[in-house]
């Protein structure tokens, strides 16, 4: 019997249902999509926020230029280099995942026609393998992505796969403009090491000192420095989590954390963290955080969640009170019928698991046709802004049907109940 | 003609007061959708402004240098800096850098306005304390570990000046002129006491800096002349920040403003995408709530369609029934509407309030705009079931079917 009412409900009511469903469809969409994209815009604006290039870099020890220093007093500072080996260990860390981007750097004063010049190797975009314990690590990595803001004005970026040799170089405009070169042409740098014939491939604006380098590959550097197998410094690009009270804590001295924090801290992808892994891994360095980037970074951050954390709260509001302010009325208009029920002799709790079957059943399938709707929005938001997909959680599908629910609890119990506090004659009356 | 006006204002009116329940909850989805495109629009309107100040905490995006091989003095940097409006100006900050000798051993100096160096450089850490005078300096971090140095230390930095023939001596009367025995060569040595207030970890050169006061600095090198750099912070973005450099580089033959542009390049990129973000938000979830509006306001009317049969029974003209509903609809739209931007503009505050901590700028046109939109979509919603019902033979609807 209690089936057959609810079937015969659905089939004879249905456009009342459908308008129910799909205003409960729309708020579940809203809520589905602002969820996902809420819980994902941290790690999406992160990315973006890698455009600001390195945010950790990586030197040799200081203490090994502080025993230097005091062996050879009053003479100009010995360079200290770390091995070129090394390198590989950045992909080895427990956050390598997060490791966008790194590149070495060796520089060395050159010249080039009588003009002294600072002459920097590094990578470009380079295809990096290395072997560790049988395990191969790869990456394609370089200044490519951490030098966004450069602008290409002559010529293009250096492609290290398609170019044979090694002989090529970049300079910025202001030494192309001294020198009076433009792209295709040759120059030849000296040093007290060696001389080497480059080719232009690129020029390009910086708006900083840079502009008044010329950018080679490592390995020209490394003849021209005598430093062969060596670099001086590693730029490196780490997606990292917001600095809060443990980082704080830990980055003053990691050893003073109980173990609980420590293992949280180890495991949390800290701008500190990662340095810290860094330099376990490679004893003879030092990893330092570039605080311009990785401070601003963490702030702009936490200001983009909270910001969509509220205008969310904000759109999960409004579904909210569309969805149950729709249900109390839809309820309200059945007075009727529900008073005659209550006046051939149904209880009150009949009465009210039947209203409520029908109409939990309704949103249930309502918000299950919103989820998929909030997903295509949330995929739109994703494709349009940031070009890359939304990653639907499974926390908010769960979340957006256990709000769904009780929304829809919470908007029909109280139209039942009063409803059926109400005399069943009053209401048939029509008196209310 | 006076008389039906004044029935048709006393229907419209008795409606909405007697069918109270219904209105309220027709009045609260307009209020919703209202107060969301008001809130919403307002943060739309506001974000640029509110995040392109917390992209200044990547601090300086723009420097002036001397445009020859001076330097800058005080002077033509206010001039150039008059250039920025004052609220957009966040801060900026001269330096002077000067060679010196700590321990015998060369370093950089750098003379610098410690008041405002935090606004442009705002990620400066510095454990210890800012120097708040002269006679106190900061020390950067490798440079502070290489010397052992520790807050509170005292150190003197000196100065030797090679004495030639042009050398004017008498500005230096004190100073006791010694020969080096090696080459001949003239000097006096001149030193500066100071005292570490605090030392600097940024994680880039500047940790291999003493910082000074500028008075420290002309008082050690015996010479006041201009500054190399000034760093200046605004909050302006890239093509308005462009309008004002090319300003300054007008007016000004004794210096020239540049972008940073590895801050000015990247903010663009950043906060387009930003802006795109909130952008895209807002009328997703705005059209979704307008479409929310509107069917809950059809299942409003929907339900009147047994009182629409007996008008029509009665012999109502269509046209006035029409009319009578859409007036209902338009007095709740209008009303929703000015009711949810006052609540939007609360709504937009307080979040403002929260994430950037500090209050929106109230848009005059948004109100407008909320009550229009509301007005219209209640209008539109309004009319779909009103000529469904309008539409049908009243005997039908009077009958239930």
């Amino acid at each position: 019997m209690f089936f057959r009412m609810i079937t015969g409900a659905f089939r004879r009511q249905w456009k009342k249902m459908l308008m129910i469903a799909l205003t409960v469809a729309l708020g579940a969409s809203i809520a589905t999509a602002m969820l996902n994209v809420m819980l994902d815009v941290g790690d999406k604006i992160n990315e973006e926020l890698k455009a600001y290039g390195s945010n950790i870099t990586v030197v040799p020890n200081s203490q090994a230029v502080m025993s230097d220093l005091y062996a050879v007093e009053e003479t100009e500072t010995k360079d200290e280099f770390l091995k070129e080996e090394t390198l590989g260990e950045f992909l080895t860390i427990f956050w390598a995942n997060n490791i966008t981007d790194f590149a070495p750097v060796l520089d060395t004063s050159v010249n080039v026609n009588g003009n002294d010049i600072q002459l920097i190797g590094t990578w470009f975009d380079h295809h990096f393998e290395f072997k560790k314990k049988g395990t191969v690590y790869q990456r394609d990595t370089g200044i490519i992505n951490l030098r966004s803001w450069w602008d290409i004005t002559d010529g293009k970026w250096m492609d290290e796969a398609k170019l044979s040799g090694d002989q090529y170089a970049m300079t910025g405009r202001k030494t192309a403009d001294m020198l009076g070169v433009s792209a295709g042409d040759r120059i030849t740098v000296k040093s007290s090491k060696g001389t080497e014939e480059l080719e232009i491939v690129g020029i390009f604006e910086s708006g900083d000192d840079e502009e008044d380098c010329i950018f080679t590959t490592l390995s020209v550097a490394q003849r021209l420095s005598g430093a062969e197998g060596k670099y001086k410094k590693a730029e490196v690009s780490a997606i990292t989590s917001p600095d809060d009270e443990l980082a704080v804590k830990a980055a003053k001295n990691p050893d003073l954390l109980s173990g609980d924090e420590y293992d949280l801290w180890y495991c949390t992808a800290y701008v500190s963290s990662i340095c810290f892994q860094i330099q376990e891994a490679i004893p003879e360095a030092s990893a330092r955080a570039v605080r311009q980037i990785a401070d601003s970074e963490g702030k702009i951050l936490e200001k983009t969640e909270l910001l969509m954390a509220l205008i969310t709260l904000m759109s999960l509001i409004g579904a909210t009170l569309g969805i149950s302010n729709l249900v109390t009325s839809s309820v309200m208009e059945r007075s009727a019928e529900l008073a005659l029920m209550k006046a051939v002799g149904a209880k009150n709790g009949q009465i009210t698991f039947l209203v409520l079957t029908e109409i939990v059943l309704t949103s249930i399938l309502g918000a299950a046709a919103g989820y998929f709707m909030g997903y295509a929005f949330a995929q739109v938001i994703g494709q349009s802004v940031f070009s890359s997909a939304i990653e639907m959680s499974g926390m908010a599908a769960f979340l957006v049907m256990v709000l769904i629910i009780a929304v829809t609890l919470v908007g029909s119990i109280p139209a039942v109940r009063m409803i059926l506090r109400l005399r069943p004659s009053e209401v048939l009356h029509g008196g209310h | 003609m006076n008389k039906k006006q004044r029935m048709f204002l006393r229907m419209v009116l008795a409606s909405l007061l007697r069918r109270r329940s219904r209105m309220i909850v027709a009045l609260l989805a307009i209020v919703v959708g209202a107060t969301i495109l008001s809130g919403l629009g307002l943060i739309y309107y506001d974000v640029p402004r509110q995040m392109s100040a917390q992209f200044r905490s990547y601090g300086a995006n723009v420097i002036l240098t001397p445009s020859d091989d001076s330097y800058m003095n005080s002077i033509s940097i206010k001039n150039a800096v008059s250039v920025f409006p004052s609220d957009k100006l966040e801060g900026y900050t001269p330096y002077r850098y000067e060679n010196s000798k700590l321990n015998n051993l060369p370093v950089t100096l750098a003379g610098t306005d410690f008041s405002s160096v935090l606004k442009t450089s705002p990620y400066w850490h510095i454990s210890g304390d800012l120097p708040d005078g002269n006679g106190k300096t900061l020390v950067g971090k490798k440079l502070a570990e290489k010397f052992g140095l520790t807050v509170g230390d005292g150190f003197s930095m000196l100065n030797s000046f090679q004495i030639t023939d042009n050398t004017d001596t008498s500005a230096l009367p004190d100073y006791e002129i010694y020969t080096d025995p090696k080459t001949g060569e003239k000097f006096c040595d001149h030193t500066l006491d100071l005292k570490v207030s605090g030392i600097l970890e940024t994680g880039g050169s500047e940790e291999d800096y003493i910082y000074v006061t500028l008075d420290d600095l002309s008082d050690l090198m015996l010479s006041e002349r201009g500054c190399d750099i000034v760093e200046v912070s605004v909050a302006a973005r890239e093509d308005e920040l462009k309008s004002y450099l090319d300003e300054i580089n007008k007016r000004s033959d004794t210096l020239s403003a540049k972008p940073v542009k590895r801050v000015t390049a990247s903010e663009s990129t950043v906060l387009s995408k930003l802006e795109s973000l909130v952008l895209i938000v807002t009328a997703v979830v705005l059209a979704l709530t307008m479409i929310c509006v509107a069917t809950t306001m059809m299942a409003v009317i929907a339900e009147r369609r047994r009182e629409i049969g007996l008008r029509k029974a009665l012999g109502a003209l269509d046209s006035s029934i029409v009319i009578e509903f859409l007036s209902e609809g338009l007095v709740l739209g209008a009303a929703g509407g000015i009711i949810g931007s006052v609540l939007g503009y609360l709504f937009a505050d307080a979040v403002s309030m929260n994430v950037f901590s500090s209050s929106i700028t109230f848009r005059p046109l948004l109100i407008p705009v909320a009550i229009i939109a509301s007005v219209t979509v209640t209008g539109l919603a309004c009319l779909i079931p009103i000529r469904s019902a309008v539409d049908v033979d009243p005997a039908l609807v009077l009958k239930g079917e």
